[in-house]
């Protein structure tokens, strides 16, 4: 059996947000859609302020909320722990997103071919044409018309239909070639580790082995399969001080 | 019993298991967040409640409407 | 009263089949308004739901769910009324309130379409939603009671029930020539007035009316566990939420009818058979409803403020000081006023129909107004991670539709109006 999870290591993390951009890319989420987001958080009062980051991916919970009220079964679990969407069968009723305690649900609020927004930069011209090859954005990566997994779901990258909903699925793509997910792969510090918490020779469990950590929101019993370690859960009064692009 | 209780109830009866049947043969109401439970086990079994609902209430239609035995 | 029955080339009663100028501009009106409302969802189909002013929860700051699922609950609320008051008819023998008993079963029927219909058009992708519920639809999803009980058990059991209590009057309506006769005869389906056959229907419209109460507090209650159960959503987990969108189902549904009644009063003349005693008892039964629904939300308030977590706060202080507070004490003074008025008409025997239409439009908005309130704060303020507060106003394109679905409805009920007896017809004497 396998069972992936994340870990995240607060101590490491720097807010450089390389792994959010990674995600964009990889998976190609159109505006304002950020499967993975980096808190930058501030906490108390000038002068005795305190910064700290918190990446957010989908937590993948083993006790999903989301899982369980979607309607018509499109949001599943699978076996290996991943918590993934079936954009097949979505209905887009968003009941998932509502349900969820960490934001983490993107719907589909535009029709994809417009959802990436406006890109400012002439790709037919000529000379930009002979570095890019021609190649006009967004450049969709082909893995994600491939169905995974035993179940056979059309359930990796995003924008494929209008009005579907969508959010982190760890990378399903590359974690069925034996990758990481691409923020995890980004990462330049290895704040983000990744790996099947059940085998207790891999990587990820030697990491976690002896190391205090915590779940976000611990307490409303959803048990995430993403574990933070060497930091705090963010207080009630931290403020984020920077907010992500909004505008769809 | 008359021919018109037999049917009516037998409609009546009929509705209920279907919705039990639909109910049951649905995603497993007890089954928490497993991957089968993402699943209906028998595919339509929400149409087939849905049909339960309506011939159990069908069979007031019947009980009212049917012709009487007696001349 | 049998004088009408043995005339022949009579008109039809209560102004069925005759056309009026009056009606043809309610018609008119309705009839725009559904279109400005099939315009709007067009053009949230073409572009997609950005159309609307719902964004994502989370790092867009928005609410998922909007002014549609507000209605939603709503129209559902509304379908109360009908089934409630013809079964309580039936149980309790109130014979006098006879005279809305239709009205209120056809308002019935129509909330719930309008409600099945709200929800199409809060779905992002309707056509997979028309199939895939009927497919893949999972008990354990809170949806599974509104999409089995609610739209198809309740709906198909307040048509049957009104269309078995209509037969013996679209059997009365077919004995007379009319260019509807055809219609009638088809509607009567073979009814024969014998003894046999009132015996039965008096007994298959009790049952029903009883297999229909139950059902009734499950529809609704289910509504409310679709929020009362979420624990990562503050302002909707608690044991409150399926009580209370009943009673509200209620107000809002009883205040409907008050209004219909009064204007199929006014307009059809029908002083006699819809009497004073009904709006008295119509009017008792909405301010004993009220006065629960308001020590409800006394409950919630002082829940909120006594000792409340972080989370909760935010939204308490939200409802009650903040953003929302225009339209959360706007909603309790129009549930509050009207409670207090109908207890003043009460108390003093007094009742005036002008204010009990007043009074039932009033808690309407302000069981749309808590319906909204349910539904958006806990989004936009409810988040448990540091998220910015978001903000959710709706947009033109939902005022259109959600204007749509009224005007759809008006018109349904003025349809009915000319096709059929909208007030039971006085029986013939045996």
């Amino acid at each position: 059996m396998t069972r992936y999870a994340m870990a995240v290591d607060l101590n490491r993390c720097q807010g450089c947000r390389a792994c959010v951009e990674a995600c964009k890319i990889e998976n190609n989420t159109p505006n304002a859609v950020f499967w993975m987001h980096v808190f930058r958080l501030e906490e108390g009062e000038f002068p005795n302020t305190k910064m700290t980051f918190l990446p957010r991916p989908c937590q993948h919970c083993n006790n999903a909320p989301c899982v369980k009220v979607c309607p018509v079964g499109a949001r599943y679990k699978r076996e290996d722990g991943l918590v993934l969407t079936d954009f097949d069968r979505c209905i887009g009723c968003r009941y998932c997103e509502v349900a969820c305690p960490y934001g983490v649900n993107f719907f589909n609020w535009r029709n994809p071919e417009e959802a990436w927004g406006e890109y400012q930069i002439p790709f037919d011209d000529p000379d930009l044409a002979s570095v890019t090859g021609g190649a006009v954005p967004p450049y969709k990566n082909p893995d994600h018309d491939v169905r995974h997994g035993p179940e056979q779901r059309l359930t990796s990258g995003s924008a494929h239909f209008k009005g579907v909903m969508e959010k982190c699925t760890f990378c399903v793509h590359r974690v069925e070639q034996g990758m990481l997910p691409a923020c995890v792969d980004t990462c330049p510090v290895q704040a983000l580790r990744f790996g099947d918490v059940e085998d207790e020779d891999s990587p990820i469990s030697r990491f976690l082995r002896d190391k205090e950590s915590f779940q976000l929101l611990e307490e409303l019993g959803t048990d995430p399969s993403v574990v933070y370690v060497g930091g705090n859960p963010p207080s009630s009064h931290a403020r984020e001080i920077e907010r992500p692009l909004t505008g769809v | 019993m008359t021919r018109r209780g037999i049917v009516t109830g037998g409609l009546i009866v009929t509705g209920l298991a279907l919705m039990v049947l639909a109910y049951f043969a649905g995603a497993a109401p007890w089954c928490n967040t497993a991957v089968e439970c993402s699943n209906p086990r028998l595919e339509w079994s929400p149409a087939i409640f849905v049909v339960g609902v309506i011939v159990a209430f069908s069979s007031a239609l019947y009980y009212s409407m049917s012709k009487s035995d007696k001349k | 009263m049998t004088v009408a029955h043995s005339r022949v080339n009579e008109p039809l009663p209560q102004g069925v089949g005759r056309l009026s100028r009056r009606w043809f501009l309610v018609v008119g009106l309705a009839t725009a308004g559904t279109a400005i409302g099939v315009v709007g969802w067009l053009v949230e189909h073409e572009q997609g739901m950005v159309a609307t002013g719902m964004r994502d929860v989370g790092t867009m700051g928005g609410a998922t769910w909007g002014l549609y699922i507000s209605m939603v609950v709503y129209f559902v609320g509304v379908s109360f009324a009908g089934i409630t008051v013809a079964a309580l008819i039936r149980l309790f023998n109130l014979e006098h309130l006879k005279g809305v008993a239709r009205m209120a079963e056809l308002l019935t029927v129509v909330a719930l379409l309008l409600g099945a219909l709200a929800i199409v058009v809060d779905l992002g992708q309707p056509l997979r939603g028309l199939v895939n519920l009927f497919r893949y639809a999972r008990p354990q999803s809170p949806f599974f009671g509104t999409f089995s009980l609610v739209v198809s058990g309740y709906l198909f059991s307040s048509l049957v029930y009104l269309y078995l209590t209509s037969r013996p009057d679209a059997a009365r309506l077919a004995a007379k020539p009319s260019k509807l006769q055809p219609l009638y005869r088809v509607w009567a389906a073979g009814y024969e007035d014998t003894p046999d056959q009132r015996a039965r229907d008096r007994r298959v419209t009790f049952w029903l009316a009883l297999a229909i109460l139950p059902l009734l507090i499950v529809a609704h209650s289910s509504l409310g566990f679709v929020f009362g159960l979420q624990v990562g959503r503050p302002g909707w987990f608690g044991t409150l939420q399926a009580p209370a969108f009943v009673v509200l189902a209620g107000v809002s549904g009883i205040g409907h009818l008050i209004v219909l009644a009064a204007l199929v009063r006014r307009v059809l003349h029908e002083e006699h058979r819809i009497g004073m005693e009904v709006f008295t008892w119509l009017g008792r039964f909405l301010m004993l409803l009220l006065f629960v629904y308001l020590y409800f939300v006394v409950v919630e308030i002082f829940t909120a403020i006594y000792q409340p977590t972080v989370n909760e706060q935010r939204i308490g202080d939200a409802l009650l000081t903040g953003e929302y507070a225009p339209v959360f004490w706007g909603s309790v003074a129009a549930l509050a006023l009207p409670a207090v008025g109908l207890a003043w008409m009460a108390v003093t025997r007094r009742w005036r129909i002008g204010w009990m239409v007043a009074f039932g439009a009033l808690v309407n908005l302000g069981a749309i107004g808590k319906r909204f309130l349910i539904v958006a704060p806990s989004q936009t303020h409810g988040q448990l991670l540091p998220y910015p507060v978001g903000t959710y106003t709706p947009s033109l394109v939902e005022y259109a539709v959600v204007l749509g679905l009224f005007s759809l409805g008006a018109l349904l009920i003025a349809g009915f109006m000319k096709l059929f007896p909208i007030v039971e017809m006085e029986e013939a004497a045996p």
